[in-house]
């Protein structure tokens, strides 16, 4: 694995610290030895595309399931499914909607508040602050059902909030989200971060993974390939470009052809599209096109980008994130 | 303890919520234990009078003898005043069955020639008919005692006397049918008793297989997260099953015993019962909850299983007198065994009657929860 320095690396009040996580669900290794860390106030990206191993590695790091091997370490106590002490640490906001329809928001945030010891006036003033911060004092005293779908979401993650978490642990918030909940949700981790909360966020989108975390884990089929920050990962490709040929024909043909030329690092398939990861491609950009030209690709339009976690990924793993 | 009182509030909230578990914890039990009763009753209810037409032809003192014998019986006798009327309105539904009295039955008891009783009967009223028929035997057979003591004294000129003699004596021999009359429950107690325990398979559902119901929903991997213990999860849902299912059966009980006027028995025998009972169906729902792998299963399989044990147990029809495999089938389930303390507790008998009940009940809930222990830490994964 590549490993960029950690973010104040001297620290040694590290809020979360997994150490060689593996997790095997019979035949599947789901995560094979994964380890990272995450300081006070960090926001730590895990970037992997569906089925990277993101949500078994959340769900070992949440106490929701036992890991093979490694250890978890939150907040300075070891966590395990049955580590109370370590979870009453971790602010959890799962994938799916997990809240009661049945119940108005407030009876839901109340719920949680209590499981996680806010009783009495602590609790009604917390309940009424988190509320205030996801936008539904208004509707507080609805159904949760009754909620628009955005209005569901804010309600998901303020419950992992109630507890003011040292970790917040949020797995891919966005999925399904329509654009402007979407951004309500982005700005909310972007606060929350910004007051100092340790925030784990797992996604498939690079530009959330580039826009909210300081540090950035690449994590496919079960291992972290790479982790550090953005600058630190791009700075892997070198001198690297992102060459995208949108075109018609036999796009695996072509994918394949231009992946034999020698400054071509990686090259993947889209739906109209190829991606490569070319070595300096003005250089090179001729050939590529003559060789999926050969290769029997109609090209419609090419565009080269600047280096991006992407790129950093297609360069890591072979394969685009979507992939 | 905190945690799973928590959660077992939140769960009777949602229940509290969701109208389904009001309807099937209280509102089908009673209608339907108020239907059955009613419908039922007319005809099975201890109190119960059957119209028997009498055609009288003989108009002796034989005749006379067979009136005042009947009037220990649960019928009441109406002279019909020929067989063809008799027969009309027992076809009609207006006589249950009819009896003809044929003439020269008063001298068979001076030596005269044999006569022979008729029964009209109805084979849409097989029970009147068979009324009808067992006083007429009951009358043959007093026929024949009488003879025979008249042929023993050797006296055989003063049968009537010895007749008369003999209905001013106390008879030195009483029956007293304990295994099916007594301890068998009036309709209204029966029915509301087995609406009730029937239900409550239904009732005790909404906290056992709620676990599956967090589970589609992702509350359960928020609760996992929680730092609470995991046992406090599983505890909560049975918690929720046992005060739904307590609920139910008390509340059931005391308005069948104010409304319909079912008689439940001893107070702390019937509380026995029912704790027992509520602790068996937990048992019960929650093996099957654990083998089910979605909420959609679950269901199915859960009513299945209810509605098998329920019809098996008694709880629409008393399977008392069915007898060989139903009968060795039904004492297989709860149902049976919380009727059959239920009997012995109405019928008057001591508290100590409802011991062997109670432990069945009490076994199945501990086999039956026990492999459930064993197998809920698949549902209790994210």
């Amino acid at each position: 694995m590549v490993r960029k320095g950690l973010l104040n690396e001297e620290r040694n009040s590290l809020v979360l610290r997994c150490e060689g996580l593996r997790k095997r669900f019979d035949e599947i290794e789901a995560v094979r030895g994964v380890s990272f860390k995450i300081a006070p106030g960090e926001s730590y990206g895990l970037l992997g595309p569906n089925g990277a191993g993101k949500t078994t590695t959340i769900s070992i790091v949440a106490g929701l399931l036992e890991s093979d091997a490694g250890e978890v370490t939150v907040a300075g106590q070891r966590l395990t499914t049955k580590s109370v002490a370590a979870k009453a640490a971790i602010g959890f906001v799962p994938q799916d909607l997990a809240i009661y329809p049945d119940l108005t928001a407030r009876e839901n945030l109340s719920f949680f508040a209590k499981l996680y010891g806010l009783r009495g006036k602590a609790n009604r003033a917390r309940v009424n602050e988190v509320l205030e911060i996801i936008g539904l004092s208004e509707r507080a005293d609805d159904q949760a059902k009754k909620y628009s779908g955005g209005m569901k979401r804010r309600l998901n993650i303020g419950i992992g909030l109630l507890h003011s978490p040292s970790l917040l642990i949020l797995d891919e918030p966005t999925v399904g989200v329509d654009p402007q909940s979407r951004n309500a949700i982005l700005e909310s981790v972007e606060q929350l971060s910004g007051q100092g909360m340790a925030v784990l966020y797992t996604t498939h989108y690079m530009e959330e993974a580039e826009r909210l975390c300081d540090r950035v884990g690449i994590i496919d089929r079960g291992e972290l390939k790479a982790e550090g920050t953005r600058e630190e990962l791009v700075a892997l490709l070198g001198e690297h470009d992102k060459v995208h040929l949108t075109g018609s024909g036999h796009l695996e043909a072509a994918a394949k052809a231009c992946d034999e030329i020698a400054a071509v690092e990686a090259a993947s398939v889209g739906e109209d599209s190829i991606e490569l990861l070319v070595e300096r491609a003005s250089a090179v950009l001729p050939e590529i096109l003559t060789t999926a030209s050969n290769a029997g690709l109609t090209v419609h339009s090419v565009e080269v980008e600047e280096p991006n976690l992407e790129a950093v990924f297609l360069h890591l793993t072979g394969r685009a994130l979507r992939d | 303890m905190r945690a799973t009182l928590l959660i077992t509030a939140k769960d009777l909230r949602q229940r509290l919520r969701d109208r389904s578990a009001f309807l099937v914890a209280f509102v089908a039990p009673l209608a339907l234990a108020f239907a059955i009763s009613v419908t039922v009753g007319g005809f099975s209810e201890g109190g119960a009078t059957y119209h028997i037409g009498v055609v009288n032809l003989d108009r002796g003192q034989a005749a006379t003898a067979f009136f005042s014998a009947a009037k220990q019986a649960p019928v009441r006798l109406k002279n019909e005043k020929s067989e063809t009327t008799a027969r009309k309105r027992v076809k009609d539904g207006k006589l249950d069955a009819a009896i003809v009295l044929p003439r020269g039955l008063s001298a068979t008891f001076l030596g005269g020639p044999s006569v022979r009783i008729d029964v009209i009967g109805d084979p849409n009223n097989q029970v009147g008919t068979l009324v009808a028929r067992a006083l007429s035997d009951s009358y043959a057979s007093y026929a024949r005692t009488i003879q025979l003591a008249s042929q023993a004294l050797g006296n055989a000129t003063k049968p009537l006397e010895i007749a008369q003699k003999s209905g001013s004596l106390q008879s030195p021999v009483t029956v007293s049918d304990t295994s099916t009359t007594r301890k068998n429950l009036e309709p209204k107690t029966y029915y509301a008793a087995g609406m009730a325990v029937f239900f409550l398979f239904f009732a005790v559902q909404f906290g056992i297989s709620s676990l599956l119901d967090e589970r589609r929903d992702g509350t359960l991997a928020r609760l996992l997260a929680a730092p609470i213990p995991r046992r406090s999860i599983i505890g909560a849902k049975a918690l929720t099953s046992l005060v739904i299912g307590l609920t139910s059966m008390v509340v059931l009980a005391l308005t069948t015993r104010y409304a319909l006027g079912a008689h439940w028995g001893n107070p702390v025998g019937i509380g026995v019962l029912i704790v027992c009972a509520v602790l068996a169906a937990t048992g019960v729902t929650a093996f099957v909850t654990t083998l089910a792998k979605t909420q959609e299963q679950a269901n199915s399989w859960l009513s299945m299983v209810s509605i098998i044990l329920g019809m098996l147990g008694g709880s629409f029809f008393p399977l008392a007198q069915a007898g060989g495999v139903v009968s060795f089938l039904s004492k297989m389930t709860p149902h049976a065994w919380f009727l059959s303390g239920l009997q012995d507790l109405s019928s008057g008998e001591a508290l100590s009657s409802i011991v062997e009940p109670s432990i069945v009940l009490l076994a199945i809930a501990a086999v039956c929860g026990g492999v459930s222990l064993l197998r809920v830490r698949k549902l209790i994964e994210p």
